[in-house]
């Protein structure tokens, strides 16, 4: 895995932390998001919002609503980076 | 935080459904410069409702292409007509409560590109993210967009001194930055 997605994976890591209020220290980049202890549709959506503000990128509905974990989550930032740079 | 002048208002009768205080039916939102951008609060009754209690999604892309819209034109001098603009719901967002708007620049503001992109997001009154948006918006010099509005030659001299008048971030001696004409 380069740097480059290392920070992306720390942040998105980060921005859950803050958002669905628990230690970034439990989540691992396989953790089941919708399995984490407090996390609702809303929470997940805030979520979200706050990787596309980061890296001013729009995710497609379909990714939204289909990834599962923190990986997943920055891999579609990552592709979404690309199609921007493109 | 101080108001900023919006170059309609030399329009007696300008009926902007988002912020002319003229609008019987409109939703007259006023603006306040903010150290990110421009910003609204606002408080959106039962007449602007979809679900009983639940603001229109429809009202609330108002409110954001509004602020940015409004944001760009104070920043450039320049008339910004929207391309494109993506709404992003995370939770419901509550009638006759309320809440505040702030638009952010994006890419192209200091280029002096014919496009220009903005972000805004809707908190609510405990700083709590309730929409947000991103767009796209074309600046057009005063002479195309004189083509596209409908104002009689008196109020188009009025509000182009206006426009030529606001501080822009790319006002040059000549008046606003020059764009591509390209529509």
């Amino acid at each position: 895995m380069t740097t480059a997605a290392d920070g992306i994976l720390r942040q998105i890591t980060e921005i859950v932390a803050r958002e669905l209020a628990v230690p970034a220290e439990s989540l691992a980049a396989d953790t089941d998001l919708r399995a984490v202890e407090g996390a609702d549709s809303v929470r997940l959506l805030r979520v979200v919002a706050k990787v596309e503000q980061t890296w001013d990128v729009e995710l497609d509905d379909s990714d939204v609503f289909t990834v599962s974990s923190v990986a997943e989550l920055a891999a579609v930032v990552r592709e979404a980076l690309q199609v921007k740079a493109a | 935080m101080s108001a900023p002048e919006l170059p309609w208002a030399v329009l007696a009768d300008y009926r902007c459904f988002g912020c002319s205080p003229h609008n019987p039916h409109g939703i007259g939102l006023e603006f306040d410069e903010h150290p990110e951008g421009l910003q609204t609060t606002f408080d959106l009754g039962r007449s602007y409702e979809s679900y009983p209690g639940v603001v229109h999604g429809g009202l609330l892309g108002v409110v954001c292409d509004e602020t940015m819209g409004n944001l760009i034109v104070v920043r450039t001098g320049l008339v910004a007509f929207t391309v494109s603009m993506r709404m992003r719901y995370l939770t419901p967002v509550a009638t006759g409560r309320s809440y505040t708007c702030l638009a952010r620049l994006g890419a192209g503001a200091d280029a002096g590109s014919p496009l220009i992109s903005a972000t805004a997001e809707i908190i609510d009154a405990d700083g709590v993210g309730v929409v947000t948006a991103s767009a796209t918006y074309r600046n057009v010099p005063f002479g195309t967009a004189r083509e596209r509005i409908a104002l009689t030659s008196p109020e188009a001299d009025r509000l182009h001194q206006a426009l030529s008048t606001t501080p822009a971030l790319s006002t040059t001696a000549d008046g606003p930055a020059t764009v591509e004409e390209t529509l």
